[in-house]
């Protein structure tokens, strides 16, 4: 950095962001810089490309990418002011305040078209799927968005008419958008909206704009030479990232356009039916104009993944293809498609092969959804039956379906100051009210412990006034902020207490370090009840109140917090952060921030214990509580709840069967003792885990209507997706038929013994599938299959001990009895118990785990000499 | 007779050990004595010492890889089948060897 004398400052960064300084966060420097009268000048000194830093558009023309040096200038009487400003803001802020996007990566395999289809030579036109799921309807084309054609050669008239028509449409857009984002309903759709919001204000645009209308262009015109002129400059971008953005800015331009002129020019189909909408390209805007309900799936022509249409389509769960080339004149309007989003294709032609595949899927997701939802309903258990509870983390009552749905046994934390974030002024007691309850309504009487606003640190609220902080982790946030903003405090308490009338809601407070805290916390409570009980409002007087664990001081005086709260939840992002001194936000610094380091869970072991004595309850949320890799330690802590984003629930829970919460206990006691971060990796990956049983009755399939080869196989392989114990079916089915490319496993006497060795699978398994109506397998004996019994052994380093069981298998399959047996079965359950008595092997158990020396049977060896 | 046999297939999870399961069964149809060893997942089992391929009269591979340890049947006549022969028509590599 140099610093040069008065008045113009400047220094230098380099881009921290891995999509480069794009849209959404350029939205945010812009909003810094803005803040201040100082002119401020972004110069990215890889390309020599300069902008304005007060416009998005400006910075994101300057095309900053990944690691390139940029520097800023500043001058003006506040460019001091402005200088630290933004300095800290390039320091603290600028690296953290990308959304992440959910995930990007594009499946890129070559040839994912299933095998069904691929023999019956069905037409499949390729795309990327940017969001995945399956569906059908019928094509209905949107036209695209062109500036240009949509306005006649509108007359400019007045000077100052045509400027204030500038003026009242941008802000008329404005508003528009910010209609939109009350009511956005995703993370990621509010950041879209956010970014477009920013876009509608820029200060370059409007310059633009006037620009345009002070040489003699009507307003309309103005418009669509301004949309030419950054769409033109951004579309010239080497980033693709920014490349995208043309699409975002031509939005903003043709609703400008719909202002100015009165008319709609934005093209809108309305749908009526089941439709698969097919255009070259869509704006998040327009995207949110169709009706949802008709809308199946999205089929671009344009490429991009990163589009903020595309983006919002993936937050909406709608199925969307990208990159499919020639999309509008390889299909028909009107005409019935399936577009596969999951496997990166649309079928033209829905041939009754195609149905018949597609149907079969529907089912295998529906089942796989119910098995998954049958085994949310069950709580966690430990294999030897400690039960722990999984709750959901939450920001917004629409993420509490999905954690219901999952199996959550409550919500952990609900993080309300999401609702104090990204607006103008603070919510009001009603508009909390509405959420909280809501909330609680979802919930259905599982618990939902609200957390009170916990804003500072690295969330921002303009509206608070907060004062500058030189370390705004270190600085006023949280609890600390309550006494200054009392009035703010007491309208939540209120709203979440009122919601407690309707089941049961507790309250939880952020950045405690003391009693006192905790003392004046619960004395605010007693206000709010006071006034509601003064206006006859019903609450639950006897609310629970707990505390967030994550400052280091609060460890040393549970014995005294434990007399004035009813739980404790362990905030492990914060704790960390601050048992270590260093900042969770500097990647520099990620080697000496593990929350496997011996020290912190040593630490945390000794926090859960002093809780334990006094017979409270602690819980844990924060990432370390999220990474299925700590799962043995916190069993091993003895936590009473684990609370995890509402997507990992369900995994979770089930991960939490596959240890025992002795060893568990056994292995924290070593980790603490361990000397480095690494030796406990170690020890956590030595760590045994309860085998899934070799087979189970969702594996057996007696009434199979397959009616070939390609598609018994793909019914196994659905099976195996169905119970949890593959998550590639791609990848399994290739394994099986690669084996089969070899030579045909059909053995002769109807049977056949598909197998393979795979990473695609979690356990070891054994599958049998009876067919109603034997098929073709290329078997030795050329007579038709009647029989299939799938081994698939995991491709694992580890000495396998199942291999014996299925050499035992396929000698048994020679024998004729054993083949008549299972020619003869009535049902699953005689299947598996059969196998299980001829083969020597355990069947799964729900709580009674098999010990190990039972699996290693030394008989077992007898057992398959024994034919 | 006193027969060897050794059977091994790529994946060396299912058919090494049908076709050991097999070629046991019918050379005992046959009044044969024969001792398998497989070569599979697990290794080689059932393994075939010196002693055994010293007193066989003959040796069948039914193979679709290399054998380990082929040199162990030097001396030895040996007959080598593809696997799938063991399990396709394992009475002909027994009629054959009468012959």
């Amino acid at each position: 950095m140099t610093l040069k004398s008065n008045p113009a400052l400047q220094f230098a960064f380099i881009c921290p962001l891995s999509s480069g300084l794009h849209a959404r966060p350029a939205s945010h420097f812009a909003e810094v810089a803005n803040q201040f009268a100082a002119e401020c000048t972004l110069t990215n000194q890889r390309n020599g490309l300069v902008g304005n830093g007060k416009s998005v558009l400006g910075i994101i023309a300057a095309d900053i990418r990944h690691s390139d040096p940029c520097s800023v200038f500043l001058s003006g009487p506040d460019a001091q002011a402005a200088h630290t400003a933004l300095r800290r803001f390039v320091e603290y802020t600028l690296a953290k305040c990308d959304v992440p996007l959910a995930d990007t990566s594009v499946s890129s395999r070559s040839n994912s078209i299933p095998r069904s289809l691929q023999a019956a030579n069905v037409t499949c036109i390729s795309g990327i799927p940017v969001s995945h799921g399956i569906a059908q309807g019928k094509v209905v084309f949107l036209r695209t968005m062109a500036l240009s054609s949509t306005v006649n050669s509108a007359v400019a008239g007045d000077l100052q008419q045509e400027l204030e028509r500038i003026k009242e449409a941008v802000s008329a857009v404005r508003h528009r958008i910010g209609e939109r984002l009350k009511y956005a309903i995703t993370p990621i759709g509010a950041a879209v909206l956010q970014a477009d919001l920013a876009m509608a204000s820029d200060v370059l645009l409007l310059e633009k704009l006037t620009e345009q209308v002070l040489g003699g262009k009507s307003a309309a015109q103005a418009v669509i030479k301004t949309g030419e002129f950054f769409t033109d400059l951004l579309g010239h971008s080497e980033n693709d990232y920014i490349r995208q953005r043309s699409i975002d800015i031509e939005e903003i331009c043709t609703q400008l356009l719909e202002e100015v002129c009165g008319a709609s020019a934005t093209p809108t189909v309305e749908l009526k039916e089941p439709s698969v909408l097919v255009a070259e390209t869509i704006g998040p805007q327009q995207l949110l104009e169709l009706n949802r309900r008709c809308l199946q799936a999205l089929v671009l022509e344009h490429s991009g993944v990163t589009s903020h249409g595309a983006i919002l389509a993936r937050s909406l769960g709608i199925p969307t293809l990208a990159g499919v080339r020639n999309a509008r004149q390889m299909l028909t309007a009107g005409r019935e498609v399936v577009v596969d989003a999951t496997r990166g294709f649309v079928v033209p032609i829905v041939a009754p092969v195609v149905q018949r595949f597609y149907d079969r899927e529907r089912k295998t997701l529906e089942r796989r959804k119910n098995a998954r939802y049958r085994s949310a309903e069950k709580s966690a258990r430990t294999a030897d039956g400690k039960t722990v509870e999984i709750a959901a983390n939450a920001s917004s009552g629409e993420e509490l379906g999905l954690a219901f749905a999952n199996g959550a046994d409550g919500v952990g934390l609900f993080r309300t100051e999401m609702i104090f974030l990204g607006r103008e002024k603070a919510p009001s007691e009603e508009e909390q009210f509405a959420i909280y309850s809501e909330a609680t309504r979802l919930a259905g009487g599982k618990p939902v412990i609200f957390r009170t606003f916990d804003i500072g640190g690295d969330k921002k609220v303009p509206y608070l006034a907060l004062p500058h902080e030189e370390n705004p982790f270190l600085g006023c946030r949280g609890a600390r902020l309550y006494a200054d903003h009392g009035d703010l405090l007491q309208s939540q308490l209120r709203a979440i207490l009122r919601a407690s009338a309707e089941g049961p809601v507790q309250i939880m407070a952020p950045m405690i370090t003391s009693v006192e805290e905790i003392v004046q916390f619960k004395a605010a409570i007693a206000q709010a009840k006071q006034h509601l009980a003064q206006n006859g409002v019903e609450f639950q007087s006897d609310i629970k109140t707990g505390i967030m664990v994550e400052v280091p001081s609060v460890a040393f005086i549970l014995d005294q917090l434990c007399a004035e709260v009813d739980f404790f939840s362990i905030g492990t992002n914060d704790l960390s952060q601050y048992f270590f001194a260093a900042d969770r936000g500097n990647s520099k610094l990620a080697a000496l921030f593990s929350v496997r380091h011996p020290g912190f869970l040593q630490f945390l072991a000794q926090i859960v214990r002093k809780i334990h004595k006094h017979q409270r309850w602690v819980g844990m949320c924060g990432e370390m509580a999220a990474n299925r890799r700590n799962l043995p330690l916190l069993i091993g802590l003895g936590l009473d709840e684990i609370s995890v984003p509402a997507s990992e629930v369900n995994d979770i829970k089930q991960a939490i069967s596959q240890f025992q919460s002795a060893a568990c206990v056994r292995l924290l006691d070593r980790a603490v003792a361990c000397g480095t971060t690494i030796d406990v990796d170690n020890l956590v990956a030595t760590q045994q885990l309860q085998p899934e049983p070799l087979i189970s009755e969702d594996l057996v399939l007696l009434e199979s209507t397959s009616q070939s080869k390609e598609e018994v196989i793909q019914e196994m392989v659905d099976a195996f997706y169905i119970s949890n114990r593959t998550q590639d079916r791609q990848l399994l089915e290739e394994a099986l038929w690669a084996r089969e490319a070899l030579y045909s496993t059909g053995l002769g006497y109807g049977f056949a013994t598909p197998h393979c060795k795979t990473g695609a699978i979690s356990a070891d398994s054994i599958s049998v599938l009876r067919l109603n109506d034997p098929v073709h397998w290329g078997s030795v004996d050329g007579e038709q299959v009647k029989m299939v019994v799938l081994l698939a052994l995991r491709d694992s380093e580890v000495a396998n001990t199942h291999m014996q069981v299925f050499s035992s298998l396929a000698r048994k399959l020679i024998n004729e009895d054993f083949r008549q047996h299972l020619l003869s079965v009535r049902n699953a359950n005689e299947v598996t118990t059969y196998l299980s008595e001829q083969l020597g092997f355990p069947l799964g158990t729900t709580n009674e785990a098999p010990t190990a020396a039972k699996r290693n049977s030394p008989s077992m060896h007898g057992l398959i000499r024994d034919r | 007779m006193k027969i060897v046999a050794v059977t091994a297939c790529p994946t060396g999870i299912a058919h090494t050990y049908m076709a050991a399961a097999r070629l046991e069964k019918i050379a005992k149809n046959f009044g044969h004595e024969i001792k398998v060893e497989t070569q599979g997942a697990m290794g080689i089992e059932n393994k075939l010492t010196d002693g055994d391929i010293s007193q066989a009269q003959i040796a069948i591979f039914a193979v679709d890889i290399e054998v380990e340890g082929r040199e162990r049947f030097n001396g030895v006549k040996v007959m080598q089948v593809p696997l799938q022969e063991a399990l396709k028509n394992p009475e002909d590599i027994f009629h054959k060897i009468q012959h």
